[in-house]
């Protein structure tokens, strides 16, 4: 108690100086939980928007269907999992899906499709696929004959709305698959790839299009947007029986997104790496000149008894509290301005919304208030303010209480 | 005889930092009993700082011996020493003795709470020894809110609150004008009468000196003189 009390009347001898660092503290904590803030925004949302077109952000199969995606190795819808899965607070939604692959024709003209047999009403909530829809209509809920299909694979057809597809392919065990379906709406999604090749039927169509009545090939999970993946993917395997189902995560299933927000956090982390840099230099020098402007009274308390490691303590407490009072001061204005902007988003306008709607984003800057922000920021500057406080503290243990005393 | 409470033999010391080496102290021999009041005169560079400094383990002789208590100090570790010299001896300096931060109360304190002294019997030892410097009404005043002679008593009673059995004074009289000076004398003259704590101060004033029962000569680093003396 008594060495706090020293610290902290010790930071304030120079009232300005500390308070120019704590400000350049201040400043940096500020800018980096924005900064952190809006580009894992912007990645959480990019994960969000991308996951509930495709994966989820978690997907049970049956055991060995991601090895080998085939509709024999769908598994049984299970009515008893879904509710025992939603009690989980984390969980959002469940998307079950049918993923086959068809040969879809019209008129002279076939294409190779994936069928993604969906139930449309969840997937309406969750991506908002009904927004989509650039000509026609969404489908009423489990229309057996009715499908939606990409405007890419629509164009190659050659194809409109009202138009029949004939679709062919191999449903389960080896049974043939083979229907006509009216095309309700043409999508246009964000993703060239899959607009080029998806056709969206509903759930129960497509089940009895492959002989797959009731079965599943993927449990999509939709969790909130910042919920732990891995946490998440753990408490999932708890509750269904591992031996049979698997579970995996949207980076398991989508490595190279993954990897290409590691690449581009990367540059990230250089930014802020280089501004905590610069302020290192502010707060080194306030220390260095708290230490040295005292080297007298320095040798003046080791006279009287004071042990050096006890002196190297206080400049140590003296480097924390002013670090953290920047620091604490950094959360609390970060933590306004993140709710300020995540209570009321930055809208894109003008070409910018239109390229970020081509690409199926939504155009808004999204800020992530997820405490992991902030616990971070305050370690990383209660690791400064230790590391800095190392050489004060060194030149203290080294110093020889005559020469100080007559400094 | 009474206890020999600082016993030196053969002290030398050599500063080699300087292209010439300086010799500070050659061959002194110091021998002080329990509950004497001794005054270290000299001329500049005489080694009365340096002689000070070795007997209260601040540096290292590059020769010789000093015990103080019994205790061979020239052989024990920096963390022994600092320990030993908080529960054994009080320093008093030139100037700028005090933490400035901190109240005359606080700075008296600190050295008992280094010594883990529990609150109550702090607060008590504070006012105690306040009361014996004549400054209780400045308890709660910082350095800065107090004269240089009060600083410096202030900078005494710091140094009696571990119950030292030598206290080691440098020059403490050398920023004061002649009044202050005269009280702080007597204030540890007195100490010196009632608590029996040994005084071993450098000085140059004449009247300082005065008042000292024995004063021992230093020049050029060599005892000159060691005289007994009846104080005025």
């Amino acid at each position: 108690m008594m060495f706090l009390k020293l610290a902290w009347l010790n930071i304030w001898r120079n009232r300005r100086r500390t308070l120019i660092t704590v400000a350049s503290v201040f400043f940096a904590v500020l800018l980096a939980i924005t900064f952190r803030s809006v580009t894992d925004g912007v990645y959480e949302n990019m994960i969000h928007n991308v996951v509930s077109y495709s994966s989820g952000y978690l997907q049970i199969h049956k055991k060995g269907y991601w090895d080998e995606q085939s509709i024999d190795n769908s598994f049984e819808a299970d009515e008893q999992l879904s509710k025992k899965l939603l009690n989980n607070p984390k969980i959002t939604y469940l998307m079950p899906r049918l993923e086959t692959f068809a040969l879809s024709s019209f008129a002279d003209k076939t294409k190779g499709v994936m069928v993604l047999g969906i139930d449309p009403v969840s997937e309406k909530e969750v991506n908002r696929l009904n927004e989509k829809i650039i000509e026609g209509q969404y489908f009423e809920s489990n229309n057996v004959d009715h499908i939606l299909i990409g405007s890419g694979l629509a164009e190659q057809l050659n194809t409109k709305v009202n138009d029949t597809l004939v679709l062919i392919g191999q449903g389960y065990h080896a049974s043939s698959a083979a229907g006509k379906f009216k095309i309700d709406g043409i999508l246009k999604l964000g993703s060239p790839e899959l607009n080029s090749n998806v056709i969206y039927m509903p759930l129960q169509a497509s089940q009895y299009l492959y002989g797959a009545e009731n079965r599943l090939t993927s449990l999509s999970i939709m969790l909130g947007k910042t919920s732990d993946l891995e946490s998440s993917k753990r408490a999932v395997e708890n509750t269904i029986d591992i031996e049979a189902y698997e579970v995996m995560t949207w980076k398991q299933m989508m490595p190279e997104m993954d990897q290409f927000i590691e690449a581009d956090s990367a540059g990230h982390y250089i930014i802020i790496g280089i501004l905590y840099f610069i302020i290192s230099f502010g707060l080194f020098g306030t220390l260095l000149m708290m230490t040295f402007e005292r080297n007298r009274e320095f040798g003046i308390l080791i006279a009287i008894g004071m042990k050096k490691r006890l002196l190297a303590y206080v400049v140590l407490l003296e480097s924390i509290m002013i670090s953290l009072m920047g620091c604490l001061m950094g959360v609390l204005a970060g933590i306004l301005i993140v709710h300020l902007f995540t209570e009321n988003p930055v809208q894109f306008s003008g070409s910018l919304r239109e390229v970020y709607e081509d690409y199926g984003f939504e155009p808004i800057i999204y800020f992530s208030g997820h405490i992991r922000i902030f616990i971070t920021q305050t370690l990383i500057i209660l690791v400064l303010a230790i590391l800095l406080a190392l050489y004060p503290g060194f030149k203290i243990l080294r110093l020889k209480p005559v020469d100080a005393i007559n400094s | 005889m009474g206890k020999t409470i600082i016993d030196a033999h053969n002290v030398s010391k050599t500063y080699k930092e300087t292209m010439v080496p300086v010799k500070a102290l050659q061959d002194v021999h110091l021998h002080i009993e329990e509950g004497e009041f001794v005054a270290l005169v000299g001329p500049s560079g005489s080694g009365k700082s340096t002689l000070l400094n070795m007997i209260g383990g601040l540096d290292e002789p590059t020769s010789g011996t000093v015990f103080v208590d019994g205790v061979e100090i020239t052989k024990l570790s920096e963390n022994k020493m600092i320990d030993f010299r908080l529960q054994n001896i009080g320093f008093v300096f030139q100037s700028f003795n005090l933490i400035p931060v901190l109240t005359s109360r606080e700075n008296i304190g600190f050295v008992l709470q280094l010594q883990k002294v529990p609150k109550k019997d702090r607060e008590k030892r504070v006012l105690e020894l306040l009361r014996e410097v004549g400054l209780e009404e400045k308890v709660n005043s910082r350095p800065g809110e107090l004269s240089g002679g009060q600083q410096q008593r202030v900078a005494v009673a710091r140094a009696l609150a571990s119950k030292p059995k030598i206290i080691l004074a440098d020059e403490p009289t050398a920023n004061l004008d002649s009044k202050s000076a005269g009280n702080l004398m007597d204030i540890m003259a007195k100490l010196n009468q009632e608590e029996k704590i040994t005084f071993l101060f450098s000085t140059h004033d004449q009247r300082v000196i005065e008042k000292a029962r024995r004063v021992i000569t230093l020049v050029d680093g060599k005892v000159d003189s060691d005289v007994v003396q009846t104080p005025t």
